[in-house]
């Protein structure tokens, strides 16, 4: 017989009182997880979004003349910009403190070369990096692997008659219409050479529409571009893709313009800036809502400890009577509380993820998931005990400072 | 505290006044009692309804803080404790018999009677034991599973007063124990007291019943909040002082 002892024999004997307090509990706490996970889910899935969308930040040379665009970043005219940048640049960013963050680093020498007569974007590129940077690129062939070979944009290669669709194709369809993309499985590649800047060079590939800039643009290996546009060693653009996810992307940015002083460095976060501060409002949403419900837990544990503390007044008064400290007392009463209150943390985690696992499909896009999360368990109950034992401070010290010649007497 | 006293039981001077919203002075319901008893005497408190007969026997009990006055066991100034240290007074010394038993109707017999060892720090097992052994000096060590609603109402009488003993207190206090029961279970109960007291256990009861009056060492009579008069059906053991009479 033990202080627990009575404790757990209370809780056997109120069992339904128990269960209406934990089930209390279990809702504010479930109703945390749930709106948390989910938020947290949503994050996640703009974090991968963000991967996809390849680079997070982009190198560019210092120069007032804009002359080109590469995938929506205005890129520094190649041939009168003042401060080039060069491969010792791309190098230096691997230099910088957060290193181990970076993921792809993708330098490229942006230029314009007449191919097959007519003038056009070319990209000396690095392909190892540039094919792990554009992960929505896919290839009818391969990619370069020597200086002779290059790589068409999906326009350009139909300019040069490089391809055809397939028969009985949609690609076949939308011969003549730039706006719909085409799979790199709905054409193939009839032309085995290009001149490209007045040199012959062997069609590896060609990139599937994408709808993008690249479907107007010639790649080809960088050491080979910077030979044929007569700029060995320069660079327009260096490209950098950072795990991002919770990266400290301006810290990345202000320690590579540390590097690169003469560049340009900046981070491509507008595209998904709106979505986070969605998400970001979701999940201050949830924490009030979650606030709010437990508000109302804290509030029903309080109601009920009181009218238990009334209830029991004469079995307390005996305890005191037959020697049991105020100590006691309030150890007693508050094994009680915390046993229901991490039973209605665990139901509530339970519950809550649960129900985020069922209302996740109608907030994200297929696949996303709702992950298990030993950190979040532990909050739960630890919020869920937190809640249970401030919420019966006042009732339990009450009960503690019953007079037992009076509570004896309680009918 | 302790104090030099011959009685081992000494309650001195004592006034209790409770706070009243009708009258400005409150209503006192004890006024300058004085008594003292002796270590295994057998003491019976009586008088009318609202004499202080319950108010002397919290105050006894170490629960109900004199007005006036002072309460004296074994040498210990019983309120110069505080109220921690005075709950463990509580539960050395003094073991309670309530009009209702009080029994807890979620624990067993044995549990019942462990209740007051369930803060001290013993075995598990020789908890067990000391229980045990005092559900067999009330004669119910064969129903010590049983849950109080699955016993008589005698029966639940020995209980009361087994977990009263199952710390060994010197003092024995019981609030009217055969108020409430038939008079062939009142006499079942007064038998286990008077076995009890037999053994050298001191005991101090209040009860309306002149027939269990008849059985003790002495008989002490409140009306009003003071002492009327004493009568000694026994050979008293020590010396008994009554005030403001004497």
């Amino acid at each position: 017989m033990r202080i627990s002892t009575i404790a757990f024999a209370n809780l056997r004997r109120r069992k339904g009182k128990a269960l209406f307090l934990a089930s209390g509990i279990s809702i504010g706490i479930g109703t945390a997880v749930a709106l948390l996970s989910l938020s947290g889910s949503l994050r996640e899935e703009i974090g991968s979004q963000l991967d996809r969308f390849g680079a997070n930040i982009v190198v560019t040379p210092h120069s007032d003349s804009l002359a080109l665009d590469y995938g929506g970043i205005s890129v520094s005219g190649v041939s009168f910009d003042q401060h080039q940048l060069s491969n010792e640049d791309a190098a230096g960013i691997l230099r910088i403190p957060y290193r181990k963050r970076l993921s792809v680093v993708a330098p490229k020498l942006l230029g314009t070369v007449e191919v097959a007569g007519r003038k056009t974007l070319i990209a000396g590129v690095d392909f190892a990096s540039e094919l792990r940077l554009k992960k929505w690129w896919r290839l009818n062939g391969r990619a370069p692997e020597s200086a002779t070979e290059v790589l068409l944009g999906y326009d350009i290669a139909r300019a040069v008659s490089a391809i055809e669709a397939l028969p009985g194709t949609s690609g076949a369809a939308d011969q003549g219409t730039a706006h719909h993309s085409a799979a790199p499985d709905v054409f193939r590649v009839t032309r085995e050479r290009v001149t490209v800047g007045g040199r012959e060079h062997r069609i590896a590939g060609v990139i599937g529409q994408t709808g993008g800039p690249e479907d107007r643009m010639v790649f080809a290996q960088l050491g080979q571009v910077q030979d044929l546009l007569g700029r060995p060693g320069q660079l327009s653009v260096i490209e950098v893709s950072a795990l991002c996810k919770d990266c400290p992307v301006e810290d990345m940015v202000a320690q590579i313009r540390k590097e690169l002083p003469h560049a340009n460095v900046s981070a491509i976060q507008q595209s998904v800036r709106a979505r986070t501060e969605a998400v970001d409002r979701l999940t201050q949403f949830s924490m009030v809502v979650s606030v709010v419900v437990l508000a109302i837990g804290a509030l029903m544990i309080f109601t009920t400890m009181m009218s238990a503390v009334v209830e029991r007044t004469k079995e307390i008064g005996v305890l005191r009577a037959i020697g049991f400290r105020r100590t006691h007392i309030i150890k007693g009463l508050m094994i009680e509380v915390v046993i229901i209150s991490a039973v209605g943390g665990v139901a509530g985690w339970f519950g809550g993820l649960v129900a985020s696992r069922l209302a996740l499909p109608y907030f994200t896009e297929a696949g996303a998931q709702i992950e298990l999360r030993v950190s979040l368990a532990a909050f739960a109950i630890a919020v869920a005990m937190l809640t249970g034992i401030i919420s019966s401070i006042y009732p339990v010290m009450r009960a503690s400072r019953l007079d037992p010649s009076e509570a004896v007497r309680y009918v | 505290m302790r104090e030099e006293s011959l009685a081992f039981v000494a309650v001195e001077n004592v006034s209790k006044t409770y706070s009243d919203q009708d009258s400005s002075g409150g209503v006192q319901v004890l006024r300058d009692v004085s008594v003292e008893i002796a270590e295994g005497e057998f003491v019976c408190l009586m008088g009318p309804s609202g004499s202080g007969k319950s108010t002397l026997l919290t105050i006894l009990g170490a629960m109900n803080h004199p007005s006036e006055g002072r309460l004296v066991i074994d040498g210990i100034d019983v309120y110069a404790l505080s109220d921690e240290r005075r709950a463990d007074f509580r539960l050395q010394y003094l073991g309670f018999v309530f009009q209702q038993h009080h029994l807890m109707p979620y624990l067993n017999a044995i549990e019942n009677v462990m209740l007051p060892l369930a803060t001290l720090k013993l075995a598990g097992i020789e908890k067990r034991r000391r229980a045990l052994d005092v559900l067999e000096k009330v004669g119910l060590g064969d129903k010590a599973s049983r849950l109080p609603s699955q016993l008589s109402g005698g029966e639940q009488g020995r209980l009361a007063i087994a977990r009263a003993l199952v710390n060994d207190p010197p003092l024995l206090l019981a609030d009217e124990p055969t108020g409430t029961l038939d008079t062939k279970t009142g006499d079942e109960i007064m038998k286990v007291f008077l076995d009890l007291n037999s053994l050298g256990q001191t005991i101090f009861m209040v009860s309306h019943n002149p027939a269990n009056a008849a059985l003790v060492h002495r008989v002490l009579h409140i009306r009003d909040g003071e002492f009327e008069a004493t009568s000694d059906k026994k050979d008293a053991r020590t010396v008994t002082r009554l005030s403001p009479a004497l």
